[in-house]
């Protein structure tokens, strides 16, 4: 090949696509010596090939579809109290029971609330699973766990029932640990200057509510909590002795989470006036006005309840990954996608026994490879065993295709015309498309399922097949043509 | 390729599909028993049936282990390379604790992973759900490519006959069905087909003597399967060598998948398609 034709292949389109996808997927591995002068690259790890552990949590509580009679407000307290225990509205026809029951359980319970369930999912709503996501995150963050992963597992019908912790670098009982420990909640108030005395710790709250309005339907939001009688007394007797009932806006209280400051607000002045002779249980913290105090509500709600979840919770599974087998398995992973590149090559040249065609083959299954990596790299995938296994079936598959092409063009003769090259060119990529839709469509319900940890492994698989028929195949296309018509 | 002397034109599309018939009717034996005995047609793994298992890097031999882990429910120990995989029933949390805390301390190289009974059942309903949707869905995919009821049924029925000799051989040789291995029935799903599409569209859509491009199919085709099986060997060889369980069970299904795979590509696709063309079905 001169450098003419060479300069026209490498700037056909197909084949630019590929290099510039190439170049780009190798910038987003980054390999680089790490300052211990390791080989390091910017692939993240599932906890099978590095140091780690992963906890599971069931949460417990259930959806219930159901009907009424009655007026919902009343109908909602009848069953929380019957239940003992909160019950939540979801939308108009579902309700969520934040405690474990079976639905032989609940029926009676709902007859005598004055309803009757239509449906009954064990797990709890998109909203509650999101709030336990982001205070899990914070506790575990507080911790200062460098790599960890929060996931709640929903299933179609909207309903999550497990939540799946995965924190590189500490082991099992670690990770145990900090899922389980609560933060250290207290109330301050301000003395003199900038000096505060505490006032109440966390376990004098007994109950905190959701976020609501006050007035309700003002716009104004704010999350009340309830004192137990101690705490109750105790914070008066401290609003009182630090000035707070006289002075409410030079003694403000503050709320403080693991030596965060979470909330700060003076008292109102109805609260302050009420306070100078009578103890109050009921208290109500307003965070403003609009979206921005709705969601500075919810972040309080959470602070309040120091880290304890909204649903009781209990570890349906757990497991954890050593340290020197996780470089083991990583270094296996290695070698298996070499072996496998290698082996591939060996029968490819066994069969065209031509290095023309192999070397092109190898190489455009190689880069494959290399831009799947430089994706996972991207989108900060994590790679894990099954991973593996999926990469290693897309280089074997890669080259089924590219020999499919090989053989379509090589039919009958040895050099098309450029015309007839095309029609076969299109002949093979039928099948081709038609092969890989099959693949995409197979992984497709692995894709959408929250099937523990299977999603990533279909999303790669899909992406493999997808890269090769829009990019490496054509690519390839064009380079044979090219190395036959010589 | 020379290795392979396969002559289709000698063989009557009867004689081409008894083989695999009875294979697969033996098949189905097998996966109804595993079936009646555990609710699922390839005996549920760990993943889905509850427990614990362990991979240890380890001289010790069976008896040791047992000894070492007479308190708890061991059910399974299983060689590996250089060390062991065990396996232990449900058992509550104070116990598994107390278990994790013993391998971390004997064995500090350990791999742990336990699931719970309810979660299990809950990926297990879902994984049968997602292949079920993924068989659904190829076949969808083939008949809208082929539009013709005989070939297309033919490609999806070689596919489904993957599947029950895959399974079936699982359970004769005792893997077990986990998440990994269902990962790799749906990889085997999308990829069986690959070699049956070749073939129906190459007989289907070419001009020329139908042995002749039976041949030419046959030739492509095996190729095909033996780059795939290139590579997965190696990947069996690989976890086989370094102790990996999941990658060694992975890639024994696909290896077993690959193989009946061929089967049925060129003895039961290539019947029912001989058959439907000598009919008169094409062109």
């Amino acid at each position: 090949m001169n450098q003419k034709e060479l300069k026209a292949l490498v700037t056909d389109w197909r084949v630019a696509t590929l290099i510039v996808l190439v170049l780009i997927s190798v910038i987003a591995i980054f390999p680089h010596f790490d300052e211990n002068g390791n080989i390091a690259t910017n692939l993240q790890y599932g906890l099978d090939l590095q140091h780690g552990a992963w906890i599971q949590l069931e949460m417990k509580g259930e959806v219930v579809g159901f009907t009424t009679d009655r007026q919902l407000d009343d109908f909602i307290s009848n069953l929380s109290r019957e239940a003992d225990a909160e019950v939540i509205l979801i939308d108009e026809s579902h309700l969520e029971i934040r405690k474990s029951y079976t639905q032989e359980e609940l029926s009676p319970i709902f007859a005598s609330a004055g309803g009757a369930i239509t449906s009954y999912n064990i797990g709890v709503s998109k909203a509650t699973a999101d709030d336990v996501k982001r205070i899990l995150e914070n506790k575990i963050n507080a911790m200062g766990t460098k790599d960890a992963k929060v996931n709640t597992l929903t299933g179609l019908n909207n309903v999550a029932r497990y939540v799946r912790v995965e924190m590189a670098g500490v082991d099992m009982k670690q990770a145990q640990e900090i899922v389980g420990k609560q933060g250290k909640f207290e109330i301050r108030v301000q003395t003199t200057g900038n000096e505060t005395e505490h006032v109440v710790s966390g376990d004098s709250i007994t109950s905190v509510q959701l976020p609501s309005q006050e007035p309700p339907g003002s716009d104004k939001w704010g999350v009340s909590f309830t004192l137990s009688e101690e705490g109750a007394t105790a914070f008066q007797e401290a609003a009182i002795r630090y000035g707070a009932t006289k002075d409410p806006e030079n003694h403000y209280l503050q709320m403080i989470l693991d030596n965060k400051t979470v909330y700060s607000a003076p008292l109102s002045d109805d609260l302050a006036v009420q306070l100078e002779t009578q103890k109050i249980r009921q208290l109500y913290a307003s965070t403003g006005a609009g979206k921005y105090g709705s969601n500075q509500a919810s972040e309080l709600e959470i602070h309040l309840r120091a880290g304890a979840l909204p649903v009781d919770v209990s570890i349906a599974g757990s497991g954890g990954t050593s340290a020197p087998l996780g470089e083991r398995y990583k270094m296996m992973a290695v070698l298996a996608g070499i072996l496998a590149l290698i082996t591939v090559g060996f029968v490819i040249y066994y069969r065209y026994r031509e290095p023309g065609i192999v070397l092109p083959m190898v190489m455009i299954n190689a880069s494959e490879l290399l831009i799947l990596l430089g994706f996972i790299s991207l989108i900060r995938f994590q790679m894990d065993l099954p991973t593996i296994a999926g990469l290693v079936a897309v280089v074997g598959t890669g080259i089924d295709q590219l020999v499919i092409i090989t053989d379509e063009i090589l039919h009958e003769g040895k050099v098309p015309s450029p015309n007839l090259y095309l029609k076969r060119l299109t002949r093979a990529l039928g099948i081709i498309i038609a092969a890989a839709a099959t693949v995409v469509i197979a992984m497709v319900p692995l894709a959408l399922m929250d099937l523990s940890t299977l999603k990533g492994f279909a999303i790669i698989t899909i992406l493999g097949v997808v890269v090769g028929v829009a990019v490496t195949r054509p690519a390839y296309g064009k380079v044979i043509m090219q190395i036959l018509s010589k | 390729m020379g290795l392979i002397n396969y002559n289709i034109e000698k063989y009557s599309p009867q004689q081409l599909v008894v083989i695999p018939l009875v294979l697969f009717v033996l098949s189905l034996v097998v996966i109804g028993q595993t079936f009646l005995a555990t609710g699922m047609p390839v005996t549920p793994g760990i993943d889905f049936s509850g427990g614990t298992a362990v991979t240890i890097i380890t001289t010790d031999n069976n008896d040791q282990l047992h000894a070492t882990f007479a308190g708890y429910p061991l059910s399974e120990i299983s060689d590996m390379n250089n060390g062991k995989f065990l396996k232990f029933g449900s058992m509550d949390d104070a116990k598994y604790q107390t278990l994790a805390q013993l391998i971390s301390q004997k064995y500090p190289d350990a791999k742990i992973d336990q699931i719970g009974e309810s979660f299990g059942k809950s990926l297990q309903s879902q994984a049968a759900i997602a292949l079920v949707f993924s068989f659904i869905g190829m076949a969808i995919v083939v008949f809208l490519s082929f539009r013709t009821f005989v070939p297309s049924a033919a490609v999806v029925l070689s596919a489904l006959a993957d599947m029950a000799m895959t399974a079936a051989v699982m359970n004769i040789i005792g893997i077990p069905l986990s998440l990994g291995t269902t990962a790799a029935l749906l990889m085997l799903i999308g990829y069986s087909v690959d070699s049956d599409i070749l073939l129906t569209n190459r007989v289907l859509k070419r001009q020329g003597k139908l042995n002749d491009k039976l041949m030419g199919a046959f030739h492509t085709g095996m190729i095909m399967t033996s780059t795939t099986l290139a590579a997965v060997t190696a990947l069996f060889v690989v976890s086989w060598f370094g102790s990996v369980q999941i990658l060694m069970e992975i890639s024994a299904v696909l290896l077993i998948g690959l193989v009946a795979d061929v089967l049925n590509t060129w003895l039961t696709n290539v019947g029912i398609l001989k058959w439907y063309i000598l009919k008169g079905g094409a062109r």
